[in-house]
């Protein structure tokens, strides 16, 4: 950030408001990490309340107490809730308070960018549950399987708020997840090599490229499901020649992922929270963290165990059953790594801790029906059972939010400067215990019954009213656990012990300041040689660096800008990856009824057009390099060749869809026209977007506002430009030369 | 009298065995045992892509059978080779300056990468993919350019000089992005409805073996299934693997302190 920048900001700063207002208008990450959590906590009561009134439909056979359509409705919408409003905003609160602290940073890299992160999440909330008022909120589950989701079974509009809401949440996680990646590589406070980082954070920071590489295919997926309902097509109607199975894998390629985008960061809680609780540190640093670097790899190769019921033929089942077995090694050996890392130490039983030895029984639990299903023909068998019900709730109850639970324990002294209190903490933790696994470890009995999930009532078949009942009875220990804590919040928020810098004793930065910490976070830091500065500060006699050395810091940071028009890239390509994929899919058939590439399309004229794209790129970097020489003219006239040639582009598309409309080609005539359609016109959107961001650079460099100072800046701009070049050259080769075609 | 027909024993894979092995022991000196392991497994593979009924099958039968002999062509046996050179030795032989530029342009990433995917890619050109089944010089042509391309893609990761390999974090991002290159290879060849190598789905049975191979179950749908999984997964754990590798040299480039002594240090705190 330049001088200027800065003291603008400070400027800002000095008029800044005050009351509820300052935490609207706040840039702090502290502040926007806490909205982030409080956002979480009132959705997980909107969805816990789902969830409550579906546990009453169910308490006994044939009950009436929702209708069918309601039922369908709440627990589509708990799904979603839980996955899009509870689980990524809560992790993403606590990554975007504590990574700026434990990597010694002021703020994150760009702190404008995560309030609008931020805000983009309440906005696609309003949204989603703006969908009740309309009569029909979304009620295809939360995967929304085609074709229940397509116009032909569903015509209400609750498909499309859920549609629109998912995209504009989905825009905000990317954006945040890129705001994390930029500060943790770029941020970094003298010393801090990656290989010191806590494992917080390097594994806060694989959970951010988790993200970036994994909401772009559900978003592909959610934009052709668009151009299904909105305009008609059908890419998942199979009676028009689409492919149901084509969304499953979209969704699971997104799917699967996602639950490491949980699991993750309840992993990178509870390796800070065990290791400071045994007074040790971390069994295994390199394993834990290099794990889950690999998870990040094997996770994105294992979505179709989802789909072992579809038919995909028994190698591909064979295939992906063994590669889900395989990913559960690096996770499983963890479980080894924190058991190793409380062995022998002096362990500190808090409600914090107990939190996080739960979280290590439940999640094994969760873990082991997780490898059950890894065998196809268990999988087959209890598939759409309350099994798979009980199995990932163990996960994402019994692992991840008592994962949550004991991260709260932990830090919110350091959030608030009051200490929770751990009486009432061992009340929540026990209720909790006794309700979560009450209501859900008789669901596996009642999945191996046969009791199918998403079904709103059931039969008085010999057992399931008993256990059903034991089920929704213990819910109200989980309501009771959730009460407490709320009034330990409340309770400690007014009178609870004063905190103290640290507490516990901890190892990591975020304890060298004050509770709460300052709006700038340090005064000063202390020297960084090992992975736990903190404990090497306060025990010099012990410290770390004094018997194992770790790699130091090279100093490498690489620039903000590159840092976040990689990213975004990265994400951008496999959008369209995707998108390429689907047009393969539809058009590597020759015999199609109605216009196909061959017969509809001027190859030659638009490799003319192509060419002027592509010239756009040497125009760009010819702009680039004036303006690092500093000779604005010629920056200016290069800048403007890119224009007009992003314009010429433009025309020509713009000529040939003419043409097309003109012969009757339109978006809903066959499955050609509409990828041809979605895959053009979403290039045609970016180039749009791309001439925006030149355009308005050109306006400043017009204005005498652009020197060389602005070089990074505008070379993020031109890898987007350059990047949407490049995707040209692959819609090309694929559509136009046809090159996967028989 | 049809296993006798499986195993190729009088394969010209022998030669190339045996010239590999002679250059290894005049040229290559100061080998420790981890190199000689892995160029026994580099003999190992090859003669398994060649000399067993692999071999065999790969010969104008089984597209998966073709797909394992590809993969270890261009993934088992460069890696083999480079693994199998010690450091000390290319030292010398990468003294001088010509040696030296070469093996700079080898270590771009982008050079590498291309080489390796790219590979994998234009070898499933349909068209291209049948030629070289049908014609053997061209096949010849073939399995020497995927070990070339393989040499390459893997020098910037097992290069035997360190300044040669990539920043570890840039190696992971480097087999993380190929390993996304032939999964989408392997998603196409699993999923596509027409036949990648058509030569696969009419076999010319010349050993009397096709009905056996049907009975078995691998009919020219299921064996292009098939072969597009071996695509997918078995480089994808490779790439894993030394990812894996990657992180652990990167986190361990200072010894790390065994635990006991630390526990011990902490319990007399």
């Amino acid at each position: 950030m330049s001088t200027e920048a800065i003291s603008r900001r400070e400027d800002l700063a000095e008029k800044s408001p005050w009351g509820l207002l300052s935490w609207v208008a706040s840039v702090d990450h502290k502040r926007i990490g806490m909205l982030y959590i409080l956002l979480a906590v009132f959705f997980l009561v909107v969805g816990g309340m789902e969830a409550v009134l579906i546990r009453i439909q169910l308490a006994t056979p044939n009950n009436t107490f929702l209708s069918p359509q309601l039922f369908n409705q709440l627990f589509t919408m708990h799904g979603t809730t839980m996955v899009f409003l509870v689980g990524m905003p809560v992790f993403t609160g606590f990554s975007n308070y504590l990574v700026p602290l434990m990597i010694g940073a002021k703020d994150v890299a760009f702190p404008r960018l995560n309030a609008m992160s931020f805000w983009m999440l309440p906005f696609g909330a309003f949204l989603l549950y703006f969908s009740f008022f309309t009569g029909s909120a979304p009620d295809a589950g939360w995967f929304a399987y085609a074709p229940l989701s397509t116009k032909a079974y569903n015509l209400g509009p609750g498909i499309d708020y859920w549609i629109v809401g998912l995209i504009v949440m989905g825009i905000g996680s990317i954006a945040g997840a890129i705001n994390i990646i930029a500060t943790v590589l770029c941020l970094r406070a003298p010393g801090m090599s990656l290989q010191r980082v806590p494992l917080f954070v390097w594994i806060m920071l694989m959970q951010a490229m988790l993200i970036v590489i994994t909401l772009p295919p559900l978003n592909s997926a959610l934009a052709l499901l668009c151009v299904d309902r909105w305009l008609d097509a059908a890419f998942f109607e199979p009676t028009r020649g689409g492919s149901a199975l084509l969304w499953q894998h979209f969704f699971w390629i997104f799917g699967h992922p996602e639950v490491y985008v949980f699991a993750l960061p309840a992993f990178a809680m509870i390796s800070e929270v065990i290791p400071v609780f045994s007074r040790k540190p971390i069994y295994g640093y390199a394993f834990v963290a290099g794990s889950s670097t690999v998870i990040l790899l094997l996770s994105y190769g294992v979505w179709a165990h989802h789909m072992f019921a579809v038919g995909l033929g028994t190698t591909a089942n064979i295939f992906f059953s063994a590669m889900t077995m395989l990913i559960a090694l690096p996770t499983g050996v963890k479980i080894f790594n924190w058991t190793a890392t409380m062995w022998g130490g002096s362990i500190r039983l808090t409600a914090s801790m107990l939190f996080a030895i739960a979280f290590l029984i439940q999640f094994v639990i969760g873990g082991l029906t997780g490898i059950m299903f890894a065998a196809v023909p268990i999988d087959w068998q209890f598939t759409d059972t309350y099994f798979v019900v009980a199995h990932f709730h163990y996960v994402l109850i019994g692992g991840v939010i008592f994962a949550v639970f004991a991260a709260v324990y932990y830090w919110f002294p350091k959030m608030t400067g009051r200490m929770l209190d751990e009486r009432l903490g061992k009340w929540q933790f026990w209720l909790w215990v006794i309700g979560f696994n009450g209501t859900f470890m008789v669901q596996h009995f009642l999945g191996a019954m046969g009791m199918p999930r998403r079904v709103y009532t059931y039969a008085d078949n010999p057992g399931w009213a008993l256990l059903n009942g034991v089920s929704s009875f213990s819910v109200i220990f989980m309501v009771a656990g959730t009460m407490v804590l709320v009034w330990n919040v409340v309770w400690s928020l007014r009178a609870g012990a004063p905190a103290g810098d640290n507490p516990w004793d901890a190892f990591t930065l975020e304890w060298a300041t004050t509770s709460p910490p300052p709006e700038d976070n340090f005064k000063s830091l202390p020297e960084i040689k090992g992975r736990r500065p903190l404990w090497d500060k306060n025990h010099p006699d012990y410290a770390d660096w004094k018997s194992s050395q770790t790699p130091g810091d090279g100093g490498w940071r690489p620039s903000r800008s590159k840092a976040c028009a990689w990213s975004f890239i990265v994400s951008e390509a496999i959008f369209f990856l995707l998108l390429l994929v689907a047009y393969v899919v539809f058009n590597t058939d020759a015999d199609t009824d109605g216009p196909t590439a061959d017969s509809a399309l001027n190859v030659t004229r638009t490799a003319v057009f192509s060419a002027f794209l592509l010239a756009s790129s040497l125009t760009f970097w010819l702009a680039e390099r004036s303006l690092r020489a500093g000779k604005t003219p010629d920056f200016l006239r290069w800048l403007g060749a890119t224009i007009l040639l992003g314009v010429v582009f433009l025309s020509g598309q713009a000529w040939e869809y003419a043409g097309l409309l003109a012969q009757d080609v339109t978006v809903d005539r066959n499955l050609f026209a509409s990828t041809f359609f979605t895959v053009t016109g979403f290039h045609g959107l970016h180039v749009t977007a791309g001439l925006i961001a030149l355009a308005i650079m050109y306006a400043l460099g017009k204005n005498k506002h652009v020197t060389s100072a602005q070089a990074q800046p505008f070379g993020a701009i031109g890898v987007y430009w350059h990047f949407v070049d490049v995707v040209w050259i692959f819609v090309f080769a694929t559509i136009y030369l046809g090159v996967f075609r028989s | 009298m049809i296993s006798g027909e499986l195993w190729c024993w009088t394969s010209p894979v022998w030669l190339l065995i045996a010239a590999w092995l002679a250059s290894y022991v005049l040229m290559v000196r100061g080998s420790r045992r981890f190199h000689w392991f892995a160029l026994l497994l580099g003999f190992i593979s090859l003669g398994m892509a060649f000399i067993s009924p692999l071999g065999v099958f790969a010969d104008g039968y089984l597209f998966s059978a073709h797909m394992v002999q590809h993969l270890i062509l261009l993934l088992v046996v460069p890696g083999c080779i480079l693994l199998s050179l010690p450091s000390a030795n290319t030292d010398s032989a990468l003294q001088g300056a010509r040696w030296d530029r070469i093996g700079r342009i080898l270590a771009t990433p982008q050079l590498g990468w291309i080489c390796g995917v790219g590979a994998m890619w234009f070898w499933h050109i349909p068209w291209l993919c049948s030629t070289a089944a049908l014609r053997p010089g061209f096949g010849f042509f073939r399995d020497a350019t995927l070990v070339g391309a393989g040499l390459v893609f893997w020098w910037p990761i097992y290069a035997p000089r360190e300044r040669y390999r990539l920043h570890p974090l840039s190696g992971c991002i480097y087999l993380f992005s190929a390993c996304l290159g032939c999964t989408l290879l392997g998603i196409y060849i699993t999923f596509a409805p027409l036949s990648v190598c058509p030569v696969f789905a009419n076999p010319t049975d010349r050993i009397g073996i096709l009905n056996a191979i049907y009975d078995a179950g691998l009919t020219p749908g299921i064996d292009q299934r098939l072969g597009g999984l071996i695509m997918w997964v078995p480089p994808c754990l490779l790439y894993t693997g030394a990812i894996i590798g990657l992180l652990s040299r990167w986190y361990t480039t200072a010894k790390p302190n065994s635990l006991g002594t630390f526990a011990a240090k902490v319990k007399e705190a």
